[in-house]
């Protein structure tokens, strides 16, 4: 049997955060990731807006957590080498109830001590966004909103806890858990460890994997939303994130990402768990984005995809029925019970967050353990493998002279080379997807199309199996697969 | 740094059509980022270019021309960036360098234009592929599938259902939004109709399913609205290619392209019959060999 003094369960970026919060103590941590690789469920698709909290209701725990996360996240950024961009955000009014929501934002914002918060006219927003639709009657600018790419990030996380001494096992589902005198017994697909705590991120599954030791208490519901995006060279057509609502409702969220493309969505669905782009979503974007900026290139699309947000939602026992209340559960939840931290129903802004949320959920554990030591090994800092594309020419050529791998480009709508996935390979990526999150490789208006098969052979030669072993992301979606052809 | 009067970026028909046209009157390189020169001619191993030729033999002929003329030709070199001081960044394994010229051709050709463009909702499984990925995947001898739709029925969709088919592999259908195929009447006898694939015609693909790898296609006839899914296990889309002027973009004055800079091939417009790529490209050479600049 294996053992650690606290296992966290889910590698997504709150799992990664927790992991890394807790190698600051004197404590053997696992991780435990039924997935191959990190940020494969909620984490996988998420806006990357770094929140500034005037969206918050104040005094809840999100407002405190989210304004103390954003104001941080610059230093965050910086000790993981993680880029950030710091672009600021309009929340924009198109008539009179769009005013009465910005300044109800606004004092919102304030309460929650949110710097810098200004209401815009309409000269001064057109002077920040020219291209956004005529007839805008004011704009909430936030100067402190950002974006980061939410993979990297969660991947920096991870690569740092595990350069601290987290063990993850990846592809490895916890189907029991057992409360034992000292603590918890684990099972998972391929091994059973006994832990002191455990620490939840289990994501859309926390509730499942806490009801396996705890009676329901908070029910995850997952809701869609799909997104568009567009080309990465369109970064000079908007500047700032946009947070549209019409005065009829239905909201749109444009982001400016660190990479240079512009991301659109998400649309609200009704909760049910389903990866797949709905019709409708995809309609209501390209109508929405041709209304918020007409000038907004859409054959410039190059991807949808839907992601999953958890719903949280309280449950209760009554006459021997269960009741889901119909209620969202709209701030965080931390349950610490016995040694067994549960973080749930963690949604917008819990990328903002997820670093502030680590740190509770590994206090609660290491409070829980009795205060265990500090780690005196512990480095919070993680250098970021090297990204050619945009690198300054002289540092390139010194990159390619010592390691000509980084001159030969696979990927040429982002400019990715060779060296840069082997060493996505080296630092954990075993997937085409993994090496895309990591790398950018296939993100462009290709798609992939162009450097798929180099990736594929890579990850085939790194790793010693055939190509068609190679997967896209989950175990059944090889890419090279049929009846024929040679290996 | 080295100088040339003219750079060539793009070893395909149009590039070697370019650069052996240049060659006698001015100082050229020919840089291209696979390690031989050709293009998609590499992938295209169907007869139909030139006097019956295939893509490799009538790139072979080119090839051929371009050592002849003498000139520097640089192969598994990617250009990175051009800039307004008519210098190029280029990278290869044996290092990031600048080269000088004095006029430059870009034959950069196309890039696909993916499925991702389309309003096509569902799952984003494994098994979905561009045509030309498609293309060189087959002729490097990898498996892409068993039961294959194809989507797009233009020159590119009727030629790659052909080669899916010649490999063994089953084509449910071509795929066509149009009341009629696309592409040239010898395609459609000699892909279509002699090698009996099955199209739809006035009806689109929808919706994609399948978790892991791709189980099936929704898709929907235009003029009814009936829809049925089509069970299979491969995608491929060929719906439109895309001038790759990428290049361009760092050097552009007032949204055009410097006096220095010329496009050439598919690069320029999307051509059907590669013989006037070459023949337009050689005039284009000649004209960038002599040009004072």
């Amino acid at each position: 049997m294996d053992y650690a003094d606290v296992a966290v369960v889910g590698a997504g970026v709150l799992g990664c955060f927790a992991a890394r919060a807790l190698t600051a103590y004197d404590l053997r941590i696992a991780v435990f990731e039924s997935r191959e690789d990190v940020c494969t469920g909620i984490s996988r698709a998420n806006t990357g807006i770094v929140y500034t909290g005037c969206d918050t209701k104040p005094g809840t725990r999100k407002a405190q957590l989210c304004a103390e996360a954003n104001r941080d996240f610059g230093a965050l950024c910086e000790t993981l080498g993680v880029r950030f961009s710091r672009c600021g955000s309009l929340m924009t009014a198109f008539g009179p109830r769009g005013v009465v929501r910005l300044e109800k934002k606004l004092s919102q914002g304030r309460a929650n001590g949110v710097p810098g918060l200004r209401l815009l006219t309409p000269a001064e927003v057109y002077q920040r966004e020219p291209l956004l639709a005529r007839g805008a009657t004011a704009a909430l600018y936030a100067p402190g909103t950002g974006t980061v790419d939410p993979w990297e990030l969660g991947i920096a996380a991870f690569e740092n806890a595990r350069a601290n001494g987290a063990a993850f096992h990846f592809s490895e589902e916890i189907q029991h858990i057992e409360r034992t005198t000292g603590g918890y017994r684990l099972e998972t697909s391929r091994r059973t460890c006994a832990v002191r705590a455990v620490v939840n991120c289990a994501g859309l599954r926390a509730d499942a994997v806490r009801e396996l030791v705890k009676v329901p208490t908070i029910r995850i519901f997952p809701a869609a939303g799909d997104y568009l995006v567009l080309d990465h060279d369109l970064s000079d057509l908007l500047r700032h994130v946009i947070f549209h609502e019409g005065e009829a409702g239905k909201g749109l969220t444009l982001v400016p990402t660190v990479d240079g493309a512009i991301l659109a969505g998400p649309t609200d669905r009704e909760p049910g768990e389903d990866w797949a782009v709905s019709p409708e979503g995809l309609e209501a974007l390209t109508a929405l984005c041709a209304q918020v900026v007409p000038d907004l290139p859409l054959e410039r699309v190059i991807r949808s995809f839907a992601a999953l947000r958890p719903s949280p939602r309280h449950v209760r026992r009554e006459n021997r029925v269960w009741t889901v209340d119909p209620r969202a559960i709209h701030d965080f939840t931390l349950l610490e019970e016995d040694g067994f931290i549960s973080l749930l129903g963690i949604k917008t802004p819990g990328l903002t967050c997820a670093h502030r949320l680590g740190e509770l959920a590994a206090e609660a554990a290491a409070h829980f353990l009795g205060n265990p030591g500090k780690n005196a090994g512990f480095d919070p800092r993680r250098s970021p493998p090297p990204r050619l594309h945009g690198m300054p020419e002289t540092e390139r050529a010194l990159l390619v002279q010592r390691n000509p791998d980084y001159g030969e480009i696979v990927c040429r709508c982002r400019d990715v080379s060779l060296g840069e996935i082997k060493e996505a390979l080296r630092q954990g990526a075993s997937t085409v997807d993994g090496v895309k999150r990591r790398t950018g490789a296939g993100m462009g208006r290709c798609q992939g199309g162009r450097c798929i098969q180099r990736v594929i052979e890579t990850i085939a030669a790194e790793q010693g199996v055939p190509p068609a072993l190679v997967c896209k992301d989950a175990p059944g979606s090889a890419v090279l697969t049929g009846d024929d052809g040679k290996l | 740094m080295e100088n040339f009067d003219l750079l060539i970026i793009g070893g395909g028909a149009a590039g070697m059509a370019a650069t052996a046209a240049a060659a006698p009157r001015c100082s050229v390189l020919l840089v291209d980022s696979e390690p031989r020169l050709g293009g998609i001619l590499n992938q295209c191993v169907h007869q139909g270019f030139g006097d019956g030729c295939t893509g490799p033999e009538y790139a072979a002929a080119l090839i051929q021309q371009v050592e002849a003329s003498g000139v520097s030709v640089q192969t598994s070199t990617f250009a990175l960036q051009l800039f307004p001081n008519r210098t190029a960044l280029l990278s290869r394994r044996s290092g990031v360098f600048r080269v000088g010229f004095r006029r430059c051709l870009i034959a950069a050709g196309c890039y696909e234009r993916t499925i991702g463009a389309l309003p096509v909702s569902g799952t984003r499984p494994a098994g979905v592929f561009t045509a030309g990925t498609v293309q060189r995947l087959l002729c490097d001898g990898y498996p892409v599938g068993n039961r294959i739709l194809v989507l797009g029925s233009g020159d590119v969709g009727q030629i790659v259902a052909r080669h899916l088919v010649q490999s063994g592999r089953q084509v449910l259908a071509v795929v066509e939004q149009r009341n009629r195929l696309g592409g040239l009447a010898r395609n459609r006898r000699d892909c279509i109709e002699a090698y009996h694939i099955p199209v739809l015609l006035r009806t689109t693909a929808e919706v994609l399913h399948g978790q892991g790898r791709l189980e099936g296609v929704t898709v929907r006839h235009l003029d009814t609205g009936a829809r049925q899914v089509i069970a299979c296990d491969t995608l491929v889309t060929a719906v439109g290619l895309i001038p790759d002027r990428t290049l361009c973009q760092a050097v552009m004055e007032n949204s055009a392209l410097p006096g220095w800079l010329g496009l050439c091939g598919n690069c320029d417009y999307v051509h059907d019959m590669v013989e006037r790529v070459t023949a337009e490209a050689k005039r284009l050479g000649g004209e960038f060999g002599r040009m004072e600049l």
